[in-house]
């Protein structure tokens, strides 16, 4: 095997694939990124068995054949060559030279028949998304997800395709975060799974926001094809918890504030909530809305913001990463936030099909 | 909740069907849980929710219908159950909140035992009637965490342990009225939790409906912060104060906390009022606890104090003898004196060695000889040896520690290099010898007592001054303790 390719090329391409790779693994081979010479140029793919990452690079292609090397190391070295060019070479024993200008590297690799191979995705369900619904619902709820491995259920995004709607959810128990977006499917395609998060943040690195995205679906793996690119997951087995039974059906108040007035508001003020206790007070007034915010041993802080409100005054007091999160992740001017009372979990809204359920946390007076 | 409809009737029958204890527990945690929480939330979460009795998990086992109500409950209302059980039905126990229905891990047998009464979820649950007694004591025990294998029964009695095993048994039978509180003390594994779980035990076999409060120390000072960080500290102050008994293991671990201590005094003194029997457990008698408040000690010096001592030769073999007979192992009688010569400290390491040599000739099927036991049990044995701290080690380590040559120790010079690594080595002798502190003064160049108790001072301001000191003093104890 042999090429000829561009140092960017080449880095922009191993960039896609090497997240996946752990550091830790215990199998030599996972370390490895499986490069793939054809005429029409590379397909790099790597793997650590429960997520693999597949793209391509441009490349001249002289000798076709594959092998594969150690994905770190080969990004530390592209990265440091002093030439735009790159020639690698590769001979039977999988010792690829490497020669830039003036500089000359020799790494060994392990033979491409070690590699786990792709799952295959004959005969799966195939659904077509656009890029940019999917990237935006992840990022509405990707930072809900747990990280409790103990519910593993949790760990990742439950994605349901029902009554012509995508539906993403994730939850930790504290929150929930929902999008609902309407898409076009058959209806014989109707069923739902769980993604895992590492797939979820490959994901979240792969999509762009034009274009389509190919989703395909086998019993225990998912796929997604964007462009030339792959990822191909396992699904976390188990059922997803009835996430419905979370949202208060019935809220008393609404509150409407700009969120990025709120998200600053509530960032500067958190500052000073102590550690300890981690929250902020809302409080709600006519048209206003008080953030406070206080820890006994350094100090405190509040701030107002202009709200439009009319209901009742109370208080409550929230985590204020939880908080900030969904605030951050919406692009919307203007957001709701829907209240029962000081102990009933808040509802932040949109004017789109988002929907984020908070916890209050317990303020000791 | 419309789908469920059915699971919930069934729930209402069961629940007049049930003795009426579980619905007074229930009822009276749930009232509490409705005060506790908005009306939202508790209609939401706990509305169809229900006690599961006889559960081996606990006495605070509450059944649910759906995945997502284990989830939200645990991560945000486990708080509220734990204190609506305490407030409520006096039960001090972790919450844990399970699954109803077909996904229960629960034993398949019962399902068949109770097919009497139809495929009902509930009565699955129930444990048959005719399960024999002990089963369900066991059980109970396991969940206050009692070893059931710790009984008055299975505790060997030689002249070490007479005094302090006839003791605990007058207390169990409520012969003792005056020995309040009771106080064992005794080195690790001698023998301690083992007597004051078979005090619990035989009390619960008397009357099972006794309100045995079984901790230990620690479990105490961690419930203690976990009430004043909630604020809820007449909840805690109650829970045991209303005890029949109250048994406390590792007391000494309450040292140097000052305001478990308080607590703990307000505790104890509650319930002697009431004459309600206290049994405590120590490594090390009262007084010797350091930081321990003098009202305290002479608390506990008030009732029986009783010394676990380590067990003699014949106690030795009479252990090991019992315990063979246990696993229905046989080893000949020259090994087992062989065993017990070699662990002479602590009864726990003796079992452990035991186990070894046991499973070894199980494993192996070779004959045991002495040079086999020997050799198996080479560390425990040094081990053994090394626990005797001696003022040479000390010497030796601090040398080592400071570069010095162990003629300092003993020199009249007096540079500071010297003087304070010297001064270091002979408060380590105070606190890890029993040497006094002339003998001290005299293994250190004949240097007078006063001299010891003015490095122990110095190095004691030293330690709170300077963190280096510390972790290096900190370090010195724990290579000598290796």
């Amino acid at each position: 095997m042999k090429f000829q390719i561009a140092k960017e090329a080449f880095l922009d391409g191993l960039q896609q694939v090497q997240h996946v790779v752990s550091s830790r693994t215990t199998l030599p081979i996972l370390s490895n990124v499986l490069i793939e010479a054809t005429e029409s140029g590379l397909r790099l793919t790597t793997t650590d068995l429960d997520v693999g990452v597949s793209g391509t690079a441009e490349a001249e292609v002289s000798k076709t054949g594959s092998t594969t090397l150690p994905v770190k190391r080969l990004v530390n070295i592209i990265r440091e060559l002093p030439a735009a060019e790159i020639e690698i070479s590769v001979d039977a024993k999988n010792v690829a030279s490497i020669k830039s200008g003036p500089s000359f590297f020799k790494i060994i690799g392990l033979p491409d028949t070690e590699f786990p191979p792709l799952a295959d995705f004959q005969d799966a369900k195939e659904y077509t998304i656009p890029q940019n619904l999917l990237l935006d619902g992840l990022k509405k709820t990707s930072y809900a997800i747990s990280t409790d491995e103990t519910r593993y259920v949790l760990n990742g995004i439950f994605t349901s395709f029902k009554e012509g709607k995508l539906t993403l959810v994730a939850t930790d128990g504290r929150r929930l975060a929902m999008v609902d977006n309407e898409l076009e499917f058959p209806a014989s395609h109707e069923t739902d799974f769980i993604i895992p998060t590492k797939a979820v943040q490959e994901l979240q690195r792969l999509l762009n926001s034009d274009g389509d995205l190919l989703l395909r679906l086998s019993d225990n793996q998912v796929c997604f094809e964007i462009g030339s690119s792959i990822i191909v997951s396992k699904l976390i087995e188990g059922n997803y918890p009835n996430y419905r039974q979370v949202i208060p059906s019935e809220t008393k108040e609404r509150l409407t504030v700009s969120r990025e007035a709120l998200l600053e508001t509530v960032r500067r003020v958190s500052l000073l909530s102590s550690e300890k206790s981690n929250s902020v007070k809302l409080t709600f007034g006519a048209n206003e809305l008080g953030v406070a915010a206080n820890s006994p041993d350094i100090g405190e802080a509040n701030e107002s913001v202009e709200v439009k409100y009319s209901g009742k005054e109370f208080a409550i007091a929230f985590n204020p990463d939880f908080l900030q999160a969904p605030l951050r992740a919406l692009g919307d001017e203007n957001i709701h936030l829907d209240l029962i009372d000081e102990m009933s979990p808040g509802v932040l809204r949109t004017e789109d099909a988002f929907l984020y359920v908070l916890m209050p946390m317990r303020v000791t007076s | 909740m419309k789908n469920e409809h059915d699971g919930g009737q069934n729930q209402d029958e069961t629940n007049g069907n049930q003795a009426s204890s579980t619905d007074d527990v229930w009822g009276k945690v749930r009232g509490k849980l409705s005060e506790y929480l908005s009306a939202d939330a508790f209609s939401r979460w706990f509305k169809n929710a229900e006690l599961v009795e006889d559960d081996e998990r606990g006495p605070a086992v509450i059944g649910v219908k759906s995945d997502m109500q284990q989830i939200w409950i645990e991560t945000n209302y486990l708080d509220e159950v734990r204190a609506a059980f305490a407030e409520g039905a006096s039960i001090h126990a972790q919450p844990v909140i399970t699954v109803l229905g077909g996904a229960v891990p629960q034993p398949v047998k019962q399902v068949a035992r109770g097919s009497v009464s139809d495929s009902d979820q509930v009565r699955v649950l129930k444990p048959g009637e005719e399960a024999p007694k002990t089963v369900a004591l066991e059980r109970k025990l396991k969940r206050m965490g009692i070893n059931p294998e710790f009984d008055f029964d299975s505790f060997v009695v030689g002249d070490n342990s007479q005094f302090a095993h006839a003791a605990c048994s007058a207390v169990a039978s409520r012969e003792g009225r005056s020995f309040n509180p009771l106080f064992i003390h005794g080195r690790a594994g001698l023998g301690k939790t083992h007597l004051m779980s078979a005090i619990a035990q035989q009390l619960l076999i008397i009357d099972p409906k006794a309100k045995v409060v079984f901790l230990t120390a620690e479990q105490f000072a961690n419930e203690f912060i976990e009430a004043v960080r909630k604020g809820n500290l007449d909840v805690f102050r109650k829970s045991y104060r209303t005890a029949d008994i109250m048994l406390v293991d590792d007391i000494q671990f309450i040292a140097g906390k000052e305001r478990t201590q308080d607590e703990f005094f307000h505790t104890f003194s509650a319930l002697l009022n009431t004459q309600t029997q206290l049994v405590l457990t120590c490594d090390r008698p009262a007084p010797e606890i350091q930081q321990l408040e003098p009202r305290l000690i002479s608390r506990f010096e008030s009732g029986l104090t009783v010394e676990l001592q380590p067990p003699g030769f014949e106690t030795r073999v009479a252990i090991l003898q019992r315990k063979m007979d246990q696993w229905n192992v046989d080893l000949t009688d020259e090994v087992i004196h062989h065993i017990a010569n070699l662990i002479q400290s602590n009864v726990r390491r003796l079992e452990g060695a035991l186990t070894r040599v046991a499973s070894f000739s199980f494993l192996s099927s070779e004959t045991m000889t002495i040079a086999k036991v020997d050799d198996l049990l080479r560390d425990l044995v040094r081990d053994e040896n090394s626990r005797q701290i001696t003022v040479d080690s000390i010497q030796k380590a601090v040398c080592d520690q400071y570069d010095l040559s162990l003629a300092d120790m003993s020199s009249r010079r007096r540079p500071a290099s010297i003087a304070f690594p010297r001064q270091i080595a002979m408060a380590l002798s105070r606190q890890l010898t029993s040497h006094s502190l002339v003998e001290i003064g005299e293994a250190f160049g004949k240097r007078d007592h006063g001299t010891v108790i003015h490095a122990c001072k110095r190095v004691e301001q030293e330690i709170e001054m300077n963190p280096e000191v510390k972790a290096v003093v900190e370090k010195l104890i724990a290579v000598l303790q290796r």
